[in-house]
């Protein structure tokens, strides 16, 4: 594996993929390609959807890295948001989940999947935060986020009406920033090389 | 609709393709939103790692990197590469030093820019930029040596002109990158904004 680039930022690697530097994407693929494909076989529970959502996500890098802007936020928070958003849009397209019942698909088991150390501490870290939600707030954050549910039809699935829905997803996230926000921990690519 | 309420929405991608639409609309006249929807989105994408992260097969990185050479291949016009190969014959010549960067590329004025990094062997470093726009309004150019470990060093400020060759501050230590940013008029004591250049030694 190539990691020449392994002492850049993710934001500099950004900057060099908008000037056609190949490297540079494969390098952020290195980075973030595994967190990547484990969201979007979470929202879509299907390799081949899955792969193709991530393939999507990085060449929407690769086109529109020119346009990032990096005072708006952080390079990892855009790739992921793109893969996020490409799952969504593909789970809502596909309709299949729309049968299923609200149920989110339990959390893909540990056992058998060689996870990478750094990865896991990661892991261990946001479901930790999770538990410490209220049980309605953790509920609207893993059913939009993992499940790919709009606020209206959580609202409808769940007999609330929208305002409590948007203010659970509000509080919830707002809370769970709290939970993440000691310093010195903040989640982002750290080399393990 | 409230569209200050949408923002954690948004966030989550738990908008209707019809309420994300106005909400994209309201965020180009709101800083609030805009600011509150920075920090809920990197909260929100914490949210990836909080699931198991299997592997993704082996064919999935060939597979983007292929589509991406591909869609590129037909952006670099041949006319650039002259460019480059000239670049570094002349400087090779002058110079006898070792080329360590050279990036060209297109800005958004179809302005060809070309930088070419030169270290010699102590380590003292020059940039040379061809087709640099002056810097905005306020701002200067700045140069970095930003070493392997360690932050990044401030190594002179410039402003442009049609040829500029910048003599770096300090010395670049084996393996360490030279970049240049746009910084506020008086420099910074470290980047604040994305490399317009940048190459490793």
């Amino acid at each position: 594996m190539n990691r020449q680039l392994a002492h850049l930022s993710d934001e500099a690697l950004v900057a060099l993929a908008a000037r056609s530097e190949q490297t540079a994407l494969a390098e952020l693929y290195d980075r973030y390609g595994r967190a990547a494909y484990g969201l979007a076989l979470r929202v879509l529970r299907d390799q081949a959807l899955a792969e193709d959502a991530v393939q999507d996500a990085f060449l929407a890098v690769w086109r529109t890295a020119a346009r990032f802007v990096p005072e708006r936020g952080k390079a990892s928070t855009w790739i992921l948001t793109l893969v996020h958003r490409r799952a969504v849009d593909t789970v809502r397209r596909e309709q299949r989940r729309r049968a299923d019942s609200l149920e989110l698909a339990p959390e893909p088991a540990t056992e058998g999947v060689e996870e990478d150390a750094w990865l896991r501490l990661q892991r261990e870290r946001v479901q930790e935060a999770l538990r410490h939600l209220p049980d309605a707030q953790r509920e609207a954050l893993e059913l939009a986020y993992y499940g790919g549910f709009s606020q209206s039809e959580l609202a409808e699935r769940l007999g609330q009406p929208l305002g409590t829905i948007k203010s659970r997803m509000f509080t919830g996230l707002s809370r769970l920033r709290e939970q993440l926000g000691e310093p010195g921990t903040e989640i982002s690519w750290t080399s393990t090389t | 609709m409230d569209l200050h309420d949408l923002t954690a929405a948004y966030a989550l991608d738990a908008l209707d393709a019809d309420e994300a639409e106005a909400y994209e609309r309201h965020l180009g006249q709101c800083e609030e939103c805009r600011e509150q929807l920075a920090e809920l989105n990197e909260t929100a994408t914490a949210l990836a790692f909080g699931t198991v992260a299997a592997a993704p097969p082996e064919r999935l990185r060939a597979s983007i990197l292929d589509a991406a050479a591909a869609e590129r291949a037909n952006v670099v016009p041949l006319l650039r590469r002259r460019w480059v190969a000239r670049g570094l014959a002349v400087a090779a010549a002058a110079a006898a030093c070792i080329v360590v960067g050279l990036v060209v590329s297109q800005s958004q004025s179809t302005q060809k820019q070309v930088f070419a990094v030169f270290v010699d062997r102590n380590g003292n470093a020059t940039i040379t930029a061809t087709g640099l726009g002056s810097a905005p309004s306020g701002k200067t150019y700045e140069a970095w040596v930003i070493p392997a470990t360690g932050p990044a060093k401030p190594a002179g400020l410039f402003s442009a002109g049609a040829t500029t060759t910048v003599h770096l501050k300090g010395t670049v230590p084996p393996h360490a990158s030279v970049a240049v940013t746009i910084e506020r008029a008086g420099g910074a004591t470290k980047p604040t904004t994305k490399p317009i250049f940048s190459a490793t030694a």
